[in-house]
């Protein structure tokens, strides 16, 4: 009985003892199943922060880099342009000059010679640009045009203003590069190796207040110094023994050129008709910085050797077409030859140049049949009120043109003048006296040519002489500055115009052979 | 014309050409500092290089020394050398630098035991024009040049054309060279 009791009781009990089991691991694994679920979950908030945290990481980065990069690119372009800007050096020079005349009709006057700016730039190693851009007795340049309807059409107004006399010229533009000493190209605007005084013609260098008649006043180089011309060349020095310095430049270039001015002239003549008078002149003048007016090139070359230091002789040459292509083809030729010697405080230093126009009876003939007529009038009834001439004029050559110049200079210090203003606030000053003898020929002077219906009908010429001597007193407190003074005597042929070989000096007065000047200067640079 | 053309291209196209005689160029970096003692001391076998600093009363002591001629630039510090052979010494080098027109000059000085200017040279050149005062005939003025000489252009240096600023440059530099090593090494300055 106890047995089937028993029995019994397990056969009830049994599945509620088994539900109950089943009951609990069903809690169990759903409670495994929410742990994992929390434990996926946060696994998942994790990973995400994670990867949040490694993108704005990766952000972080991305634009550090980025600002490094930009900053470091920027520093270099900004470390690049100071340093060019650092190493581009601004220098100028200039002068100005108190001169009185006897002649009549030159006033005693200041003028303002020239004010050049230079910029001397390293580009980088071996490769460097220079540029000198001159103002020459220049005060101003004005341009006014208006352009406006009125009754039955447009008016157009222009107006320009600007200095007598004066001119704004680029003197030297160009890129060098050093491959060695005795080696160096340069190209652009260079300064045309002729004789010594062109390719040193700073005011400052020298000690008296005008520039030479053979470089400048009377011009025997084929253009006035400063003489640039565009093209391209090489240069540099060598060393020829223990002492001995050999320097050489040679360039090929556009060259002097006929060049054509045109000079208006307006004149009221009452009670005759007004007359507008064009002058057309053609004369030689740098060559161009744009289109050649010629096929051909020159070429110049100066070779120099100084044997030791303080003393140079040289020689140069220039040959180069000068007529433009409608007129014939006819050569310039030059040569000079200059040099300096020293002794101790005691200089002499000179140039000698002869110049040699090919053709001027041809160039004129050529001109005349190209032009026609040396002056044409009109008087139609539509130029009633105002008489029109034109006028065509060859002007400045000569067969052949020579001359020299040469300086004789001494230089001191008296010890007294250390006490005074002159001295006391300079390591080394300096007096200088200078004399100079200057002489320029002139063979085949173009004195007046004239033509008709394409020949000539007039060609004259003639030989003339031009001297001058200066003595001048030049004081330097620095290098760099000279106060000048200078007595000069002019003289040309007597009973001949000195306006007709000189560019500076003018005479109304055919009989005006010879001038007194004095002059006194300041010239400057840094 | 075509000929002369033909030739200034050939020149171009064989400038364009690397080779080692086109090595040096008028303005640059000539002499390298562990190189220049021995070009003013060229029979030395070792250099004590010793730095000094440039202080206010350095200054003022080569300013008194140099007189009338001031300098156009004062160092932080100075490079020198003692210049020997073996155990005797031979002198003192300075290098120093000056300006020019618009740049300095950087050179160095060789002052032999008699305070006298024993040799100088370029070190680096940073001057548009006027670089011939690197030439060794222009250097070979200042040789037996000592502190009460003038060092001036015109006085008792052969000037250079067109070059004036730099040659009184040379001239400022070799006496501040020479103050100083009166000052250091022969005052012993450095030893107070």
């Amino acid at each position: 009985m106890k047995v089937l009791l028993l029995a019994t009781a397990l056969t009830v009990l049994t599945p509620f003892a088994s539900f109950a089991q089943e009951s609990d691991t069903r809690g169990e694994i759903r409670e495994l199943r929410e742990k994992l679920e929390r434990l996926e979950r946060k696994l998942a908030a994790d990973e995400a922060v994670r990867e949040k945290k490694a993108a704005e990481e990766r952000a972080a980065i991305t634009e550090t880099v980025k600002k490094d990069v930009i900053s470091e690119v920027s520093a270099k372009g900004q470390s690049y342009f100071s340093k060019l800007v650092d190493q581009t050096k601004i220098g100028a020079y200039g002068s100005i000059r108190y001169g009185t005349s006897s002649l009549d009709d030159l006033h005693n006057t200041f003028t303002f010679r020239r004010f050049v700016l230079t910029t001397d730039s390293p580009i980088a190693e071996r490769l460097r640009a220079y540029l000198e851009l001159e103002f020459e007795r220049f005060t101003e340049l004005e341009l006014e045009r208006r352009t406006f309807p009125t009754a039955g059409g447009l008016r157009v107004e222009q107006a320009i203003e600007g200095s007598n006399k004066s001119e704004i010229s680029l003197e030297q533009a160009w890129m060098q590069y050093d491959i060695a000493d005795w080696l160096k190209f340069r190209g652009g605007a260079v300064l045309v190796p002729l004789g010594r005084f062109n390719i040193n013609h700073d005011d400052n260098r020298w000690d008296l207040p005008r520039r030479s008649l053979v470089d400048r006043g009377a011009p025997v180089l084929p253009s006035t110094a400063a003489w640039p011309e565009l093209g391209a060349g090489f240069l540099g020095d060598f060393s020829v023994g223990k002492q001995g310095r050999v320097n050489y430049q040679f360039y090929v270039m556009n060259g002097v050129t006929l060049d054509s001015e045109v000079e208006s002239v307006i004149q009221s003549r009452f009670p005759r008709r007004d007359k507008l008078e064009a002058e057309i002149e053609l004369r030689p003048t740098r060559g161009t910085f744009s289109d050649d007016l010629k096929s051909g090139k020159a070429v110049a070359t100066r070779w120099a050797y100084s044997p030791w230091l303080g003393d140079e002789i040289a020689a140069s040459f220039y040959w180069g077409r000068y007529t433009p292509d409608f007129l014939d083809s006819h050569p310039v030729v030059s040569f000079a030859f200059d040099g300096k010697k020293t002794w101790g405080s005691f200089e002499i230093e000179g140039q000698y140049v002869n110049t040699w126009w090919s053709g001027v009876n041809g160039v004129a003939k050529s001109f005349a049949r190209t032009v026609r007529d040396s002056s044409a009038e009109t008087s139609g009834a539509e130029t009633a009120e105002l008489e029109t001439e034109v006028e065509f004029e060859l002007a400045n050559l000569a067969t052949r043109k020579q001359g020299y110049w040469v300086d004789f200079r001494y230089r001191f210090w008296p010890e007294f003048l250390n006490a005074t203003i002159l001295g006391r606030h300079f390591s080394n000053p300096q007096l200088i006296s200078t004399f100079r003898a200057e002489q320029v020929w002139f063979s085949g002077l173009l004195n007046s040519v004239a033509f008709t219906g394409g020949a000539l009908t007039d060609f004259k010429t003639e030989n003339r002489l031009l001297n001058r001597f200066t003595f001048g007193l030049a004081y330097r407190p620095v290098p760099l500055v000279a106060l000048q003074l200078a007595y000069e005597y002019t003289r040309t042929n007597q009973g001949k115009s000195l306006s007709t070989v000189t560019n500076f000096l003018t005479s109304s007065k055919d009989r005006e052979f010879f001038q007194h000047a004095v002059l006194m200067g300041l010239t400057f640079g840094f | 014309m075509k000929v002369l053309g033909k030739w200034f291209w050939l020149v171009c196209l064989l400038s364009s050409l690397e080779t080692p005689f086109l090595a040096t160029a008028q303005e640059g970096s000539f002499l390298k500092e562990e190189e220049a003692p021995k070009a003013v001391f060229p029979e030395a076998t070792s250099f004590d290089r010793k730095v000094i600093r440039s202080t206010e009363e350095l200054k003022e002591k080569i300013r008194q020394r140099m007189g009338k001629n001031k300098t156009s630039l004062w160092e932080d510090s100075y490079v020198t050398f003692v210049a020997k052979k073996g155990e005797l010494t031979l002198g003192y080098a300075v290098i120093v630098e000056e300006i020019g027109k618009h740049r300095p000059i950087t050179f160095i000085v060789g002052i032999g035991s008699d305070r006298k200017i024993k040799d100088s040279a370029l070190m680096v050149y940073r001057e548009a024009y006027g670089g011939e005062v690197r030439d060794r005939r222009f250097l070979q003025q200042y040789k037996g040049k000592e502190l009460k000489d003038p060092l001036l252009p015109y006085r008792d240096i052969q000037n250079i054309s067109g070059a004036t600023l730099s040659v009184e440059a040379i001239g400022r530099g070799s006496k501040k060279a020479l103050a100083l090593v009166d000052i250091i090494y022969f005052e012993g300055l450095e030893r107070k």
